[in-house]
């Protein structure tokens, strides 16, 4: 049963991140119907962005400020740097596709990506970083389910943003007119939303969302590098699609349960296993279930 | 117009002959060699790694005059070539540099993925090469030209299993190794075969794995924690190293941790911190305490790029001066490449008792270096501390 | 205006040059290259025969790029431009009778004539050989994405995944018999066999990776595009996984010492006979299916055209030769690990499908090669090469988003027809 529990805990995290980065993969898609490649580096770009201004704050404050005030502004500050820094990436790489087949688009977020990689090498250097250590570790011992503070920091902190988001979608101006832009996007320009202030808006919104995941990230796997942003962002744009197209909610539980998907298959069969089984049953779920969670299935105008 | 454009014409077409042959004739022959560096691709830290070393040995020589071969010094020129670290690019600029630059020796390429392609090449061509880094067996079986720098997994898997037994008794042992990476793999096996030698069948309680790139280990660690293992073997590299053992102490594990060479970098502590206290892993040298040329090689290392070097840095390093060593033993430079290679091969598998910031090595027939490991307690101010020696 | 004109009229010779004069063109060059390119290259201060049109030199010594420069004008354009300027009517007219053979037989004659000049430029440096080698393995590969992203218009992402089927599967049949291993060891039959067996191989690598291609194209009966895309990413992880647990086949190891069997001639009969067969494939009815399947699947089911069965023949058949491929690459390099068939290689394939053109096979072929040659070229730059090459395929993708020779129709007739004279 602890067994069982401290799987669970260990999956809850795991499974956050997923959910955090497939988010800003699913409202992009959802919205613009595009591919965004390069989210998973985005998202690379904001641990970055965390670490800099982490160690500013830490230099500004030294031990003055509490931990977590640090943690939350530096979330805070990189979440908008990051999301200007997706605004340009809309501006350049993706405004001049908008009526390019969207395979190109695709590609486009690709080099985007390698781009970002590579510049952060030419800024950076080759050499690891370690990301500030801004919250003591505590680890609690609840009858054998070893849980530390970190933990509960990062599923709270992704839980209330997925829930912020969910308000801001389902509750807001704003969030009305980018779902209406999701059912089509040719029509809903003429009703006076226009799509070069939704387009960015969205892209600021899901690179915000990698740069909390970037930060929360650091703060669980303190190592930094270039390229830890591909491998993860290649799983969470499964999870993206898989919970179905338009569905913010969707998303959140696909990035979860492939999260789930990945731990579980550990703990139950040996852990070389892992990602033939995990993958296969992504598989499955997609044979039996052809247009993901909560996905309708769209008609051919919507192709690549 | 015609004219002056017949005249322009006329003057460009000197210039380029002219400007060209002005530095080719009549200059003095020099001894090429090859570094094959990820420089780009997955590991570009390993690549910057065997550059700044390559350029170090470089000063040294430039300083000298060059190598001197039976009394004439001649000038050395280093190519150092990007393989992506990708397959395909290292047989590229393998090839390369053999047939196009003329190079008489290649160092490199570092991790097994691309030295052993690369090997093949360059045993086809019939020029020596050393690969500082790869472990893996394949490297360099079967292929006279094929040398490598550092000792092979079946030497150190075991050396760690019987460490661990003679030294504290343990009987449990658990393993946690990357599956798609050929290094930790490797090592895992070797050690959980002689470990269950040693203890008997099943003693290797948990045996665990991740996939390249992976940053939670939580399921793994878990049942590692829960299956009553004494000891906990993590031969991995220095950033997943940091992760792992983060990880392991979160969940619970108060229990020693082993490691492998990889461990050997100073950014194992950087990144790591204090959770890695009082862990044991075997290594070619031990930074904290080193004598002699080792310590002299990592205080100018570290003088000119700022930085403690790492296994990579002086395995790279010992290569260079072997491949030197193998040079300046020859009777002469004759000129004609194919015959200076041969030559220069038989001479690194004659070298005996060569003295290398890495301890002291021989060549087998295979081309595996035999020499002695190190193992290092991390300090609990987190430097490496000489703790025993283990030859072969 | 005046030197424009002049300009012009310079270049007017080569529009009137037949394909078959640009080979004649290039012979001249790689014959002059051969005999005395050493002599040339010395005189210019040049250390060797620049490998690869000088652009390596180039970028690693800019001293030397009159020099180098210099050697491409003297070997390649002085020899191409006085073969326009002199021979194009006499070629024309051999031309001319070759075209009056039927079209298998010019075309096989052509072949000939561009094998063997290929094999005399190639032999002047093995560097040559293997580039040449892989950038043939990119073009098959190239082609065959092309027919799933291009002509079916899904969005594939597991080819890496197919070619490492072949790739284990060929070396597997090689290593099991015509080689001496430690994973199967000895081999079981004589050596002079293995090069009529490795087709076989090849052909064996080619179908098992058809088959796995079902699993991936029997889910997507059901569903369309953007699913697609992540199941055939999830087939690539777990064929990759797959791999790396099979301990018989070495596991995350690696595969080594396959024998020398894709030797530069078999390498280019397969990339030919590649590119024939996807040609007549992507011109056939099932191929005008498959394009109708793209452009409305509705539709396309409305005018019988067989969904279903059309999706699954262009999987398994593009899969197919993306087996072909992993198998002449896996003997190139002689090693393979399923570590070389993960998402780096999936975004190359990507980049040289989408950098060439969709739906076209010339832009695959132009893709391929100009990918690979640039990747070649920029080598010397190491990290720039990696922000040189993205913002080239940026700016493709922005002024021409289906890439630079997309829905163009290879037409061998065309392509090889004499030029009349005016």
């Amino acid at each position: 049963m602890e067994y069982f529990l401290q799987n669970f805990i260990n999956a809850l995290q795991w499974g956050s991140f997923y959910a955090l980065i497939a988010l800003g993969y699913s409202m992009v898609y959802s919205i613009l119907m595009l591919f965004n490649f390069a989210h998973g580096d985005i998202f690379m770009i904001g641990a970055y962005i965390g670490f800099c201004i982490a160690s500013l704050f830490i230099l500004l404050f030294g031990g003055a400020a509490p931990g977590w005030l640090v943690l939350i502004l530096t979330i805070i500050v990189s979440m908008f740097l990051t999301s200007l820094l997706g605004v340009l990436i809309e501006k350049i790489g993706y405004r001049p596709l908008r009526n390019a087949p969207r395979a190109s688009a695709a590609i486009t977020g690709l080099m985007i990506g390698i781009i970002l990689e590579t510049s952060n090498i030419a800024i950076f250097g080759t050499k690891r970083i370690a990301f500030p250590q801004l919250v003591e570790t505590v680890t609690y011992n609840i009858s054998g389910v070893f849980i530390t503070n970190k933990k509960i920091i990062i599923v709270a902190i992704s839980l209330f943003l997925m829930a912020g988001l969910h308000f801001f979608i389902e509750k807001t101006k704003w969030g009305m007119a980018m779902r209406a832009m999701s059912y089509d996007f040719l029509t809903v320009p003429l009703m006076g939303i226009s799509l070069n202030v939704i387009a960015p808006l969205t892209f600021a919104i899901g690179s915000a969302l990698a740069a909390a995941a970037g930060i929360l990230y650091g703060l669980a796997y303190p190592v930094l590098d270039p390229y830890m942003g591909i491998l993860l962002g290649w799983k969470a744009f499964v999870a993206a699609i898989l919970g179905g197209r338009g569905s913010i909610l969707g998303a959140a539980l696909a990035g979860f349960l492939l999260g789930f998907i990945e731990i579980f298959t550990a703990m139950i069969f040996p852990s070389t296993l892992r990602d033939l089984i995990a993958y296969s049953i992504i598989l499955i779920i997609l044979t039996v279930r052809p247009h993901g969670f909560f996905g309708k299935a769209h008609s051919s105008s919507l192709r690549l | 117009m015609k004219k002056l454009s017949l005249i322009l014409t006329a003057i460009f077409f000197a210039l380029f002959v002219l400007s060209t042959s002005g530095w080719c004739w009549g200059k003095k022959k020099t001894i090429k060699i090859g570094i094959n560096a990820p420089i780009t691709g997955d590991i570009p830290k390993v690549g910057e790694n065997t550059k700044n070393t390559a350029k170090m040995w470089l000063e040294d020589i430039e300083k000298a005059g060059g190598i001197e071969i039976a009394g004439e010094k001649y000038p050395v020129e280093i190519i150092v070539e990007d393989n992506e670290a990708q397959a395909e690019s290292a047989v590229k600029t393998n090839t390369k540099m053999i047939t196009e630059d003329e190079v008489i020796i290649v160092i490199g390429p570092q991790s097994s993925k691309q030295a052993i392609p690369a090997g093949g090449v360059a045993n086809s061509y019939a020029t020596p090469m050393i690969s500082p880094w790869s472990t893996n067996p394949d490297t360099t079986k079967d292929r006279p030209y094929v040398f490598r720098g550092c000792f092979l997994d079946p030497f150190q898997g075991p050396m760690l299993a019987n460490f661990a037994k003679n030294e504290f008794g343990y009987t449990k042992a658990a393993v946690l190794y990357d599956v798609a990476s050929d290094y930790p793999k490797g090592l895992a096996e070797y050690f959980k075969q002689s470990w269950e030698k040693n203890n008997g069948e099943g003693s290797v309680v948990s045996y665990e794995s991740f996939t390249t790139k992976d940053a939670d280990f939580s399921s793994q660690l878990t049942k590692i924690v829960n299956s009553g293992a004494e000891v906990l073997f993590v031969p991995q590299y220095y950033n997943e190293v940091a992760l792992i053992v983060k990880q392991a102490r979160e969940l619970g594990w108060k229990k020693p941790i082993l490691g492998s060479d990889s461990w050997g970098s100073s950014e194992t502590i950087t990144l790591c911190g204090s959770d890695c206290y009082g862990a044991f892993f075997s290594t070619h040298y031990a930074a904290a305490g080193a004598e002699g040329i080792t310590k002299e090689f990592i205080d100018r290392y570290k003088e000119k790029y700022g930085y403690v070097p790492d296994d990579v840095c002086a395995l790279t390093w010992d290569s260079l001066k072997l491949a030197q060593n193998a040079i300046e033993s020859l009777t002469e430079f004759s000129g004609d490449i194919k015959k200076d290679r041969v030559k220069v091969k038989n001479n690194l598998a004659k070298i005996k008792n060569f003295e290398g910031v890495t301890g002291n090595m021989s060549f087998t027939s295979d081309g595996d270096p035999v020499k002695c490991a190190v193992i290092v307690k991390i300090s609990d101010t987190g430097e490496f501390r000489f703790y025993k020696s283990v030859c072969p | 205006m005046k030197p424009i004109i002049r300009f012009k009229k310079f270049f007017r010779f080569f529009s009137a040059m037949p394909a078959l004069g640009w080979l004649f063109g290039f012979l001249t060059a790689v014959i002059i290259e051969y005999l005395i390119g050493d002599n040339i290259a010395w005189m210019l201060g040049l250390p060797k025969i620049p490998a690869l049109f000088g652009f390596l030199i180039m970028l690693k010594k800019p001293l030397l790029i009159p020099g180098a420069s210099a050697y491409i004008i003297i070997v390649y354009l002085l020899p191409l431009t006085l073969t326009a300027r002199f021979c194009s009517g006499t070629i024309n007219k051999i031309a001319a009778k070759l075209y009056k053979l039927p079209t298998p037989v010019y075309t096989v004659l052509y072949l000939i004539f561009l094998y063997i000049i290929i094999d005399i430029w190639a032999g002047i440096s093995d560097y040559r050989i293997v580039t040449i080698k892989l950038t043939f393995i990119a073009i098959i590969l190239t082609l065959s994405l092309n027919v799933i992203n291009g002509y079916m218009g899904e969005f594939s992402c597991s080819h890496t995944g197919f070619m490492a089927l072949g790739a284990y599967t060929a070396s597997t049949v090689t290593l099991i018999l015509c080689a001496n291993d430690k994973l199967f060891g000895e081999a079981l039959l004589p050596s002079y066999l293995a090069p009529f067996l490795f087709p076989i191989a090849l052909i064996a690598g080619g179908i098992i990776a058809a088959i796995g291609s079902l699993l991936v194209a029997i889910p997507s009966f059901r569903t369309r595009g953007d699913y697609l895309a992540i199941i055939s990413l999830a087939f690539m992880f777990i064929v990759k996984s797959l791999i790396e647990n099979l301990e018989v086949l070495g596991g995350a190891r690696g595969m080594g010492s396959q024998p020398h069997l894709a030797n530069l001639p078999t390498v280019f009969i397969w990339t030919a006979l590649s590119i024939w067969i996807i040609n007549n494939f992507v011109t056939s009815i099932i191929g005008k299916a498959t394009n109708a399947v793209r452009d409305n699947e509705t539709a396309a089911n409305a005018m019988t055209v067989n969904t279903r069965k059309t999706k699954i023949v262009t999987f398994m058949f593009a899969a197919f030769w993306a087996g072909i491929a992993g198998g002449l690459f896996a003997h190139v390099l002689c090693y393979v690990n399923p570590g070389t068939f993960g998402i780096k290689k999936l975004a190359e394939i990507f980049t040289m499908v989408y950098f060439g053109g969709l739906n076209s096979v010339v832009g695959s072929i132009i893709g391929a090669i100009s990918f690979n040659l640039a990747s070649e070229a920029l080598r010397p730059l190491e990290l720039f090469k990696w922000i040189i090459i993205p913002v080239i395929m940026i700016l493709i993708m922005i002024y021409k988003p289906t890439g630079l020779v997309a829905f163009k129709e290879f037409n061998i007739k065309k392509i090889l027809a004499p030029k009349g004279d005016k």
